[in-house]
């Protein structure tokens, strides 16, 4: 245990503070796309605003808890840690809640838990000892392929469910993690484009000529529709068209809170949780934009910070793991609303609605700041 | 200290720090292009999609696509699609009060309660600028009359919606099935195919089984709106696919001519005092299996659920006592009583233990412990063989055959000509029959045993349990005790009595070889197996769609004949079996009464099955022409009396469509053989 004193004197503030301001800012914008009155006047307190605040709460316990331990002691539980996960998407795959063709949710009492969500916090945290124990031992593909191996379990238990979104997370997080932990750049770099180019080919080869593929026809429609969303605009190019309009419509200073008609006529789909940051680009501009974008370049750059000042390999990693994991949340996230990137259903970390992802993120963010308070050398 | 928590030395920390540098950069350019994006969106391209989304103006509706025909083997349409004009209503931020002269105009331009229509505006689920349907399927005066008064009816207007519709009515109902808005179940089940709250889904019959090809595929129009939600410019529309056309085995004259003689079977026996109240009927093409008529009385229009109008009519028929919406023909099973004796005689032929000149003395009863009397007791049939078994329908010829050879023998080739097992066929909740086994008997046994007794025995626990618990002395409690005991051993000396039945008896064997007893097959399965016995012994898979053909007339499916297995009988067998069964509509045999003027020589087999506490179920069989088969027939008329007054003539009026014996002027056919 670390002792309080000593806890409150070391604490990175400001990672707290643009966790909080970008916590607040989903709220608002949560509270405006859960609303439809279209007068430009609403209840901040909307019942999907109160969910994500009791979400929050939680998710602020279990944050403070995880700043109490010491990091290194999960490096003890690896093994169950490991085999936890892999019991949680089993048992989402078993008992799974189906919603929109997939099997993602575990229903506790009244509420959905989506064990995809803690899955990548669990594999990174696995994944960082793992890579700890092999330092110095991953310039060869030949050392890489138990490293994939390690991770693969979890990710193919993902796949099927299916979740393609969170599959590419667990691919953005390994290479991250790899690249920091010493395996070669060159040999990550042609491993990732011969696999984007392989996957690239393959589904290329599946449309043009009818290669079998282990994706459904909607799956794929999601995936390539971004490059030409009017070919399909009242179908799969539908979410991507009225999204791209909201973002549009927003201009440079917005179009008021409360007031974005895509967003309060409900055009926009899911606008609370994968299709957020539309209703924010829509109703706050390209200002409220630059200052989402900045809010998480400062979490992000604050995450690689504390990655460098570790203790340890097994935080620096850790760290590393957490922030690719939010990076490329953000990346697909605000790259799929652009239009610049396929529909993957990811939320957007801290800001879109859903108890799961906030809980896991605030955990990660915990792990962050715990990593942060014991940088230095601890005497007995 | 272990070495992990040492502190690493300063190289290892210098090339970590150049790693996360290099990190930080290449998050940096993403940001950049994220920014990029987002800037030539909300900048340079905002007036674009400022017009877009200007004044909430955009609105999707999707525009149903029309459903896939269904036509006869000639090209005589069943279903056809109509367009279904529906008035809708789109609350454009009124309060209740700017609304109420609104919902006064339409409540007498539709002749509806303003009550309703104030009901169907305050439904909570409707999210603003949704539309609400008013009325479905309104005539098209009131069309007119909307449209005349549009200025006065701001928000309201009309929609058209293709409906289904059923040129001939009730006409092959349960086979064509019906569609209605699909329910919350479906909708779960189907989420991935693109189905919304609302859309149409084949419910029942051949639109539920090719649903996937009868829906099409719809279409959407997206256009701007001005503040009275008129629309101004259209700004695409894809139009709707329409869904691909079934072309049927189905011929409907001969189903027609079912339908009738179905309905007119019924009535002539409820006009004997019998309580008839159901009917079916089926024909196959015995040389392909394809399914020439497949009928059930009583029957239901499915057009009924299109429009608001004829919703009780829809409720009647949901609770009708008859059962309308029972397929019969498929979905229900009766013992085949008479029809049933071809499988002995086969079996019996077969097994090697008679020969075609086998002869049985029939004095009018068979002995077996007791007397059993056949039809015509007291008189009998004299000498009787296989042939003119099947011909005068002689109990005492089979009741000694079948004792010959035994029950498990007579099940075998049951199961060979696809009795008692699903055929297949592509509709659903297909029933499987029934071949009588010792131990399908011993189940039924023990299932009624249970359900009589296992109450008795513990109400008696019920009973007495409380009374010993509370009885005082020892006296008292001994005495109650052996008052219960006494009781129990009398119900228990019920049960034995009654558990004699588990086993399988001589008269189980007897009733099995008639058809009677633990029988119970379709009317498909029995034309079937008629067809197979007509056409030399290859049992095919019934069914009732030959091609699937795209909107621009391409094949989308085209059936080929299957094969179900050839059954093992010689063919020799089979010839004595089918001069059997031709002679029965000779002088002398049981359809005579029936066939004897009928021009074309047919072949046949009455059947008369009791049921207990009711009416003798009348059946009859047949197929025709005697020489070259090519039509089988099943008709079983419920609670009707003997097969050979109820179920022959309808046959008969089948077999005169099939042959064209008697074409009527409002026949379908008749009129398109003229153009």
């Amino acid at each position: 245990m670390i002792s309080g004193r000593r806890l409150l004197r070391n604490l990175d503030y400001s990672l707290i503070l643009v966790a909080m301001m970008i916590i607040a800012l989903g709220l608002v914008t949560i509270s405006s796309a859960s609303t439809s009155t279209g007068t430009g006047q609403g209840v901040f307190l909307t019942r999907i605003v109160g969910k994500q605040l009791i979400s929050v709460a939680l998710g602020t316990v279990v944050l403070i808890i995880i700043m109490f331990l010491r990091y290194e002691d999960l490096s003890r539980y690896r093994r169950i840690l490991y085999g936890l996960n892999i019991f949680l998407l089993l048992a989402v795959l078993v008992s799974g809640h189906e919603a929109l063709g997939a099997q993602r949710w575990i229903q506790i009492g009244g509420f959905q838990f989506q064990p995809s969500e803690p899955a990548k916090l669990i594999m990174i945290i696995t994944l960082a000892d793992f890579l700890a124990r092999r330092e110095g031992n991953l310039a060869r593909l030949r050392d890489l392929l138990p490293v994939f191996a390690y991770v693969s379990v979890p990710m193919l238990l993902i796949l099927v469910q299916p979740d393609l979104g969170t599959t590419l997370v667990f691919f953005a997080i390994t290479f991250g993690m790899l690249y920091v932990a010493g395996a070669r750049p060159l040999l990550l770099g042609g491993l990732a484009s011969g696999g984007l180019g392989g996957v690239l080919l393959w589904i290329w080869g599946h449309l043009q000529h009818g290669i079998w593929i282990p994706l459904k026809d909607y799956q794929i429609s999601r995936l390539t529709i971004f490059l030409n969303p009017w070919a399909d605009w009242a179908g799969a190019g539908y979410h991507m068209i009225q999204s791209q309009i909201a973002i549009g419509a927003g201009g440079l200073w917005g179009r008021g809170l409360y007031s974005g008609s895509q967003n309060q006529l409900n055009f926009l789909p899911e606008q609370h949780t994968d299709f957020i940051f539309s209703v924010l680009a829509e109703e706050l501009g390209f200002v409220g934009v630059l200052i989402l974008l900045t809010l998480y370049f400062i979490l992000l750059y604050r995450g690689l910070r504390i990655a460098s000042q570790a203790r340890d390999l097994f935080g620096t990693l850790m760290a590393t793991g957490i922030v690719s994991m939010l990076f490329f949340h953000i990346l697909t996230n605000i790259g799929m609303t652009a239009g610049i990137m396929p529909v993957t259903g990811i939320p957007l970390p801290l800001f879109s609605y859903g108890g799961t992802s906030m809980l896991t993120t605030l955990a990660a963010v915990g792990i962050l700041l715990n990593i942060w308070l014991q940088r230095q050398k601890i005497i007995f | 200290m272990d070495r992990k928590t040492a502190d690493r030395n300063a190289t290892d920390r210098k090339v970590i720090n150049k790693k996360l540098n290099a990190f930080v950069a290449v998050m940096l350019l993403i940001f950049l292009i994220l920014g990029t994006r987002v800037a030539y969106l909300q900048i340079f391209e905002s007036e674009r999609y400022r017009t877009l989304a200007r004044e909430n103006s955009l609105r999707l509706i999707s525009i149903a696509a029309p459903r896939g025909e269904v036509y006869d083997r000639n090209g005589v349409k069943l279903v056809g699609n109509r367009p279904l004009y529906n008035v809708s209503l789109v609350k454009l931020g009124q309060s209740k009060e700017d609304l109420e002269p609104l919902v006064q105009r339409l409540s007498q331009i539709l002749n509806r309660d303003p009550e309703a229509i104030w009901a169907r505006i305050d439904d909570p689920s409707l999210r603003r600028y949704e539309r609400i349907r008013i009325a479905k399927d309104v005539p098209l005066e009131i069309v007119s009359q909307i449209e005349e008064n549009a200025v006065n009816l701001p928000g309201v207007s009309i929609e058209l919606e293709p409906m289904r519709e059923y040129p001939y009515d009730s006409t092959l109902a349960h086979v064509l099935g019906y569609i209605r808005e699909i329910q919350p179940k479906q909708l779960e089940q189907y989420n991935d195919q693109g189905y919304r709250m609302g859309d149409q889904f084949g419910q029942d019959g051949l639109e539920n089984t090719f649903e996937q090809y009868l829906r099409g595929e719809k279409g959407a129009v997206q256009f701007e709106v001005d503040a009275y939600d008129r629309p101004i410019r259209s700004l695409g529309v894809r139009e709707p696919i329409p869904g691909n056309d079934l072309h049927l085995t189905i011929d409907y004259r001969v189903q027609a001519a079912a339908e009738r003689a179905l309905a007119a079977a019924v009535q002539a026996a409820q006009k004997t005092g019998k309580e008839s109240r159901a009917a079916s009927a089926v024909a196959i093409d015995v040389r392909n299996g394809e399914v020439l008529a497949l009928a059930s009385y009583p029957a239901y229009n499915p057009g009924m659920f299109a429009g608001d109008v004829r919703a009780a009519e829809a409720e009647e028929v949901l609770t009708s006592p008859d059962r309308p919406f029972i397929n019969r023909a498929v979905q229900s099973s009766y013992p085949p009583g008479s029809s049933f004796k071809m499988i002995t005689a086969i079996a019996a032929l077969e097994s090697g233990k008679i020969t075609p000149e086998f002869t049985v003395h029939d004095p009018g009863y068979y002995w077996l412990e007791r007397m059993y009397t056949c039809w015509t007791y007291p008189r009998g049939h004299g000498n009787v063989n296989v042939e003119k078994g099947i011909q005068v329908s002689c109990n005492t010829f089979f009741w000694t055959v079948g004792k010959m050879i035994g029950p498990e023998l007579i099940a075998k080739y049951a199961t060979d000509f696809g009795l008692g097992s699903k055929t297949g066929i592509e509709l659903n909740w297909e029933a499987s029959g029934v071949v009588p086994t010792a131990e399908y008997k011993r189940n039924v046994v023990q299932a009624e045993l249970d359900r009589r007794y296992n109450p008795q025995f513990e109400a008696l626990e019920k009973e007495y349990g409380p009374l010993i618990e509370s009885a005082i002395t020892d006296e008292e409690k001994g005495r109650l005790t052996r008052e219960m005991q006494k009781e129990r051993a009398r119900i228990q000396a019920q049960y034995d009595r009654y558990a004699w039945e588990l086993t399988w008896r001589d008269y189980d064997t007897l009733n099995m070889s008639i058809g009677q007893g633990y029988n119970a097959y379709t009317p498909l399965q029995l034309a079937n197996y008629v067809a197979t016995i007509a056409n030399g012994g290859t049992l095919y898979r019934p069914h009732l769609v030959r091609q699937i053909t795209s909107p621009s007339g391409e094949m989308v499916y085209e059936y080929q004949p299957e094969v179900l297995r050839r059954v093992s009988v010689s063919d020799e067998n089979l010839a004595i079996v089918r001069k059997g069964m031709s002679l029965v509509t000779q002088h002398g045999g049981t359809g005579f009464g029936v066939f004897w003027d009928f021009p074309v020589p047919t072949a046949g087999k009455t059947g008369t099955a009791e049921v207990v506490g009711k009416d003798n179920n009348g059946i009859y069989v047949a197929f025709a022409p005697v020489e070259n088969p090519e039509i089988a027939i099943a008709v079983i008329v419920e609670n009707a009396g003997q097969g050979s007054a109820t179920g022959a003539p309808v046959a008969k009026e089948m077999l005169k469509a099939y042959f064209d014996l008697d074409v009527q002027e409002n026949d379908p056919r008749a009129g398109r053989v003229n153009q």
